[in-house]
């Protein structure tokens, strides 16, 4: 039940943006997509979510070509939760998890859907903001309404597109952990684009550097996170240290720039 | 973060109270109720005087083709030729504009938008004020080739900005500012033609806009029936798409197995064909599209399953309140409808804006 990407290319009108990614990622791992701004990790995720058509190349789940599933087919194998959704007007919290079951249900939902739906809002811990409108919720929580609702969806390969860019420390470490837990649990594929290698040092179990629409670096930790790697693909000096506690990355100043914390506050 | 939920959970569903549940049944029950009141009322209220049981009676006799008494001859024709078609008119062109207003709203994920937003009340109102230039017809809706010129134009219209628009993929911005482009080419040129129009077409075409629907035929009812008969089961089959549209955006709508610019196209041809037959038959009644959905929208939320049925129901009953006001406040004078909306529409849409939760 892996997750294939067989010469993947993915492009806008003239621009490619994406170009001949090989990955295979075996169930029940959690893959960091890290890189620069604008490197093509969002248009991978895209890609393999079935928003954006590749431009060659395939993705196959479990030995199907998901491009041969039909949309509500493919929606059940693979979901995806972006980077932000857009102002939700007029729905509570449990109506907006249940869009997960969107690919399920015909005209009404079923006893299942509700289930799955009651399911993803405890994981996420929002069962007691189950009647409360998205509108009313803080950012943070608002996050926490997409996942679930990827969760609801119930599907193989989750794809998350920095999904804890809105939270705070707390919760980012709270979200990660749930999609460990979840992706180990049930042997899922998750894919999430990340910009904190720190936090994807301690919960992500593989790593590929997107760089200029290629994967540069791919591997496990020990391979992935070399300081000439990740000084290669953001431009910047970095030390990678490495303790009990896992590998964190820590940027390296310039000669004579003070860090900050040795400034005494005025 | 599961335990939290312990309490919440226990004995079933997250869901709350039961009486929650019965809560939406509850509110489109009587959303239903209120529109035949409101229609009744519709019916009873004008210079002549009208009972419940006249209407009753005259409904039975024209129902079942019965021969009509000739004391109650008087009373038949008021109601059936004029009162009937006049409130049903209202009523279901009420109905189609909110609708319409609310699909656009959704697909288009703008609370700004209304029906008119592609263009199609100036495209239709350039076809009426042509034809009647050409012809020096006068009064809205009356001549079967100003209603015709108004439908072909606000329909060629639509399909310019969706023509155009399918080449970004109907993205929602695209759509708006095209009918923005749109309305503006045909305002300028309706502008055009009452320039070089004569007293009485510049008249006329100036009352067509005011919106009326004091000419109802019982044609215009029987066309608006069948195409709300025919489009609303569509529209709620459709419904847990436009809420996956409405509600995440095209990209993960896509990814939830929506064919999005498929389900944008046919619905939003839907929503300006309904626009375009009610603006042919009786003007330009602007407001009740935007106003509409949004009262729907803070009675019973954004879901569309509840809310197409109760927005068409709001702007139903909409329309034939602000038609009855017409009616009795300058009485015999009759005020055109499309201004009473504003005029009662505005507060009430501006009060419900401010005490909504939320707002800043």
């Amino acid at each position: 039940m892996s997750l294939v990407l067989d010469d993947l290319s993915v492009g806008y009108g003239r621009r490619t943006v994406l170009q001949n990614v090989d990955l295979v990622v075996e169930p029940g791992t959690v893959l960091a997509l890290l890189g620069e701004n604008g490197a093509g990790k969002s248009s991978l995720i895209k890609a393999i979510a079935g928003v954006v058509r590749p431009r060659t190349g395939s993705i196959a789940y479990a030995g199907t070509d998901l491009s041969r599933l039909d949309r509500r087919l493919r929606a059940r194998v693979v979901s995806y939760v972006p980077q932000r959704g857009p102002d939700v007007y007029g729905l509570n919290v449990r109506e907006a998890v249940l869009l997960g079951r969107n690919p399920y249900f015909g005209i009404s939902p079923t006893r299942a859907d509700h289930d799955a739906v009651d399911g993803a809002l405890r994981r996420l811990g929002l069962g007691d903001l189950a009647e409360r409108q998205v509108m009313d919720l803080s950012g943070g929580q608002a996050q926490r309404v997409l996942i679930a609702r990827a969760l609801a969806q119930q599907s193989d390969v989750l794809l998350l597109d920095e999904p804890t860019s809105a939270l705070d420390l707390r919760y980012q470490v709270d979200v990660l952990r749930l999609i460990r837990d979840l992706t180990h649990e049930h042997r899922k594929v998750s894919l999430i684009a990340i910009h904190d290698l720190n936090l994807a040092a301690r919960f992500c179990d593989a790593f590929v550097f997107v760089h200029q629409g290629r994967v540069s670096h791919r591997g496990g930790i020990e391979t992935a996170y070399t300081a000439e790697a990740i000084s290669e693909v953001y431009g910047l000096d970095v030390a990678v240290d490495i303790s009990p506690d896992g590998y964190s990355v820590r940027p390296l100043l310039h000669p004579g720039e003070r860090s900050l914390q040795h400034r005494t506050p005025s | 973060m599961a335990s939290s939920d312990a309490a919440a959970v226990a004995g079933g569903r997250l869901s709350g109270p039961n009486w929650r549940r019965l809560r939406i049944p509850l509110v489109l029950t009587i959303a239903g109720l209120a529109s035949l009141g409101i229609m009744a009322a519709g019916t009873l209220v004008g210079t002549s005087g009208v009972s419940l049981a006249g209407i009753g009676r005259a409904i039975l006799i024209g129902v079942s083709g019965a021969e009509i008494p000739a004391d109650f001859a008087k009373e038949y024709r008021i109601v059936w030729n004029l009162r009937f078609p006049r409130v049903l008119l209202g009523f279901l062109g009420g109905a189609s504009l909110s609708l319409a207003g609310v699909l656009m709203q959704g697909l288009l994920r703008n609370p700004l938008v209304s029906p008119f937003t592609l263009g199609v009340s100036p495209a239709a109102a350039f076809g009426a004020a042509l034809v009647i230039i050409m012809t020096q017809a006068s009064g809205a809706g009356t001549g079967g080739l100003e209603v015709a010129a108004a439908l072909v134009s606000a329909l060629g219209c639509a399909a310019l900005v969706l023509g155009f628009g399918s080449f970004r993929r109907l993205s929602p911005t695209t759509l708006i500012l095209l009918g923005i482009a749109l309305t503006q080419l045909f305002e300028a040129l309706t502008s055009g033609l009452q320039y070089f129009a004569s007293e009485d077409a510049l008249s006329a075409i100036v009352r067509w806009t005011f919106g009326s629907v004091n000419d109802a035929q019982w044609y215009q009812v029987q066309v608006l029936f069948a195409l709300l008969v025919l489009s609303l089961p569509y529209l709620l089959l459709k419904a847990k798409d436009i809420n996956a549209i409405a509600f995440t955006g095209d990209d993960v709508a896509t990814s939830l197995g929506v064919n999005v610019p498929r389900v944008r196209i046919v619905i939003i041809a839907i929503s300006v064909v309904l626009t375009a037959v009610v603006v042919s038959f009786s003007g330009v009644i602007g407001f009740v599209g935007l106003v509409g959905p949004h009262i729907a929208r803070l009675i019973i939320g954004g879901n569309h399953r509840y809310l197409i049925p109760l927005a068409t129901l709001t702007g139903g009953c909409l329309l034939v309140t602000a038609d009855m006001v017409g009616r009795i406040v300058l009485a015999p004078v009759v005020v055109p409808v499309g201004i009473v909306i504003a005029l009662i529409g505005v507060p009430i849409f501006i009060n419900l804006v401010l005490s909504r939760r939320g707002a800043t």
